[in-house]
């Protein structure tokens, strides 16, 4: 059995048991390579989801609205180690309980989906353990290090250039599991805290402001960049800031639902070397 | 008369435009993005896309716009207008989708009142567009009654020649004739057979479509939460779409002196309809997406007569979980009767 059918059937099994109450997975989209996200009720409907190598998208930002965990009811969700990873982040950050949340795990490998056993997130740790191990690492690496190699001033021009193009649609927001505050900084507005013009200083704001707030929370799903509308290769910056996390602070965002979230917390033996 | 336009005659062109006070806005790809931008050279131009990924809209209807600047004195408030500059421009290479886009929002910018910033720059432009000979999965000018060729919102139309060679010139309007005469002598009489309209098919039934969001009994359907749970509630479908036209005032400076500034906003956000007293009548993502389909297809086409969508396909295009205006309207017209 492939392991689509195999994830339709658990995923059959999962609601006819009452196990969960709901199976966040993929569907087939508007083009034969799009995938989008669907969500299913009963058995009856489980020959929709699809699953293969298209299905790229993190799905663990659909487990944070308001209300669909506090019933105290499970969630099944089709996750890549990236999403499994977020799930730890959001149990770590008190957004959810990872109990309440059954993963249907995969990875992609060589164009094909492969099962990866677990249904927990801890079940996930040795994995998770040796994705540590093996290093940070982008498709954009060239890209990246190219900007390292940058004066300062050089790196501020590119990114002018690059958020010149931003239009503030916040899809790199909405798209992102780590952005769950149910009012973002830029929305509040008595006072306005946060200029709402998209002009360069508007788009700068918005863009550091949203770097910042994942530093040591990414998990690298490339979710953001793929929303963009405009272009702008938002997993470069998101890619340093896990750099000095894990450089710093040996801290891999999403490692474990008991890691404490690396900038909300004070250890005695963690290096100073920034401050003068 | 048939007359037609070289791909080698652009460069002339240009010239003759520049050198007439023009600036020549073409579809160009820069940083990674493919929007209109200046062009000097037919080189700079990115003529071969379906669409670019950033409407027309943009250069008429800016993302921000200073509207005035303002002085908080001890006696008196002082303000001084700002407008838009008055500069004649030439859209070459737009697509019909788009222009449409332009006279669908006329309506709208000049309805109980002319907008001043939005009509100087319409009256200072020329849109010359390219017929598509390619559509993509995503395009749908054919189900909303406009097509390939639509010469809705242009003033020169240019059809593509067969052989490749270039265009055929059909113009619109007296802008577009009188663009037309600027470089008369780089036209040539030609009557070249011109390469056949993109095939688009129909992706859903208008008709309807609108009878069924006419009917209020529709307006607490289920079908609005099932099309809807996956959006993620971002503007890009506002954004990129060549016809909406929401905005948001606001003022930006300290307590003393600031610009007053008319930003895009958008029905997707949560922000867009939130009280001062903190409710909301659109709190949920379902009542947002609904309002945007009945905005469309329902009260602008009360209001003007017209529905407010070009079917440029740009909101399913780039939308990041694959929803947009096509897959809703599917849904309503696989409703059974």
């Amino acid at each position: 059995m492939g392991i689509q059918e195999q994830y339709r059937t658990d995923a059959a099994n999962l609601l006819d048991s009452g196990a969960v109450k709901l199976v966040i997975g993929y569907g087939e989209g508007s083009t034969p390579e799009r995938r989008r996200p669907i969500f299913i009720r009963s058995a009856e409907e489980v020959g929709r989801l699809v699953l293969d190598a298209n299905c790229i998208a993190n799905l663990s930002a659909y487990l944070v609205p308001e209300g669909l965990l506090s019933d105290g009811k499970s969630v099944a969700v089709f996750l890549k180690p990236d999403g499994i990873r977020s799930v730890n982040i959001l149990a770590a950050e008190a957004q959810l309980n990872p109990e309440q949340v059954v993963i249907l795990g995969f990875n992609i490998d060589a164009g094909l989906a492969n099962p990866l056993p677990g249904r927990k997130a801890n079940e996930f740790a040795p994995l998770l353990a040796s994705l540590k191990s093996a290093g940070l690492s982008t498709d954009l690496q060239r890209e990246a290090d190219r900007l390292e190699q940058m004066t300062a001033v050089e790196r501020f021009e590119y990114w002018k250039e690059q958020f010149s193009k931003c239009i503030k649609c916040y899809a790199c927001r909405q798209v992102c599991p780590m952005c769950y505050c149910r009012r973002c900084i830029v929305d509040v507005n008595q006072p306005q805290w946060v200029n709402t013009s998209s002009h360069t200083l508007g788009n700068f704001e918005w863009n550091i402001i949203r770097a910042y707030h994942l530093a040591g929370r990414c998990v690298a799903c490339g979710g953001c960049d793929r929303a963009c509308p405009v272009n702008i290769p938002l997993r470069l910056l998101n890619h340093r800031m896990s750099k000095e996390a894990l450089d710093t602070f040996d801290h891999f965002a999403g490692e474990s639902a008991d890691q404490k979230p690396v900038l909300a917390t004070f250890r005695q033996d963690d290096p100073e070397t920034f401050i003068l | 008369m048939t007359r037609i336009l070289l791909h080698s005659r652009v460069d002339d062109c240009l010239s003759a435009w520049r050198s007439a006070g023009f600036r020549v806005l073409a579809p160009s790809k820069r940083n990674d993005l493919t929007r209109f931008d200046e062009v000097h050279a037919a080189s700079d131009m990115a003529l071969d896309l379906v669409l670019p990924e950033r409407t027309i809209k943009d250069h008429f209807f800016p993302q921000t716009e200073p509207l005035l600047n303002y002085r908080i004195k001890k006696q008196a408030i002082e303000s001084d207008e700002m407008l838009p500059p008055q500069q004649k421009r030439i859209f070459f290479g737009v697509r019909p989708c788009d222009a449409s886009g332009l006279e669908i929002d006329d309506a709208l910018f000049g309805w109980d009142y002319k907008d001043r910033y939005w009509f100087s720059r319409r009256e200072n432009s020329v849109i010359i567009t390219i017929a598509c000979t390619r559509a993509d999965d995503f395009c749908m000018c054919t189900s909303v009654q406009l097509s390939p060729d639509s010469t809705k919102g242009s003033d020169v139309m240019l059809h593509p020649l067969k052989d490749g060679r270039g265009w055929r010139v059909v113009t619109l309007t007296d802008r577009g004739k009188e663009l037309a005469e600027t470089i008369a002598s780089m036209l040539q009489e030609d009557a070249s057979e011109t390469a056949p309209a993109a095939s688009v098919p129909v992706k859903f039934d208008l008709d309807k479509v609108t009878s069924w969001l006419a009917d209020p009994s529709n307006f607490e359907s289920h079908l609005w939460k099932e099309v809807s749970q996956r959006c993620i509630g971002c503007g890009s479908c506002t954004f990129l779409c060549p016809t909406c036209h929401c905005f948001d005032i606001q003022d930006e400076g300290d307590t003393y002196s600031g610009i007053r500034r008319k930003n895009w906003d958008s029905c997707s956000f949560a922000m867009f309809t939130m009280h001062t007293s903190g409710h909301n009548p659109r709190n949920t993502q379902s009542t947002r997406w609904r309002q945007r389909i009945m905005h469309k297809f329902n009260y602008y086409q009360g209001k003007f007569g017209v529905n407010s969508c070009s079917g440029c396909g740009r909101c399913t295009r780039q939308c990041p979980v694959d929803m947009g205006i096509t897959e809703t309207l599917q849904e309503i017209t696989n409703l059974p009767r």
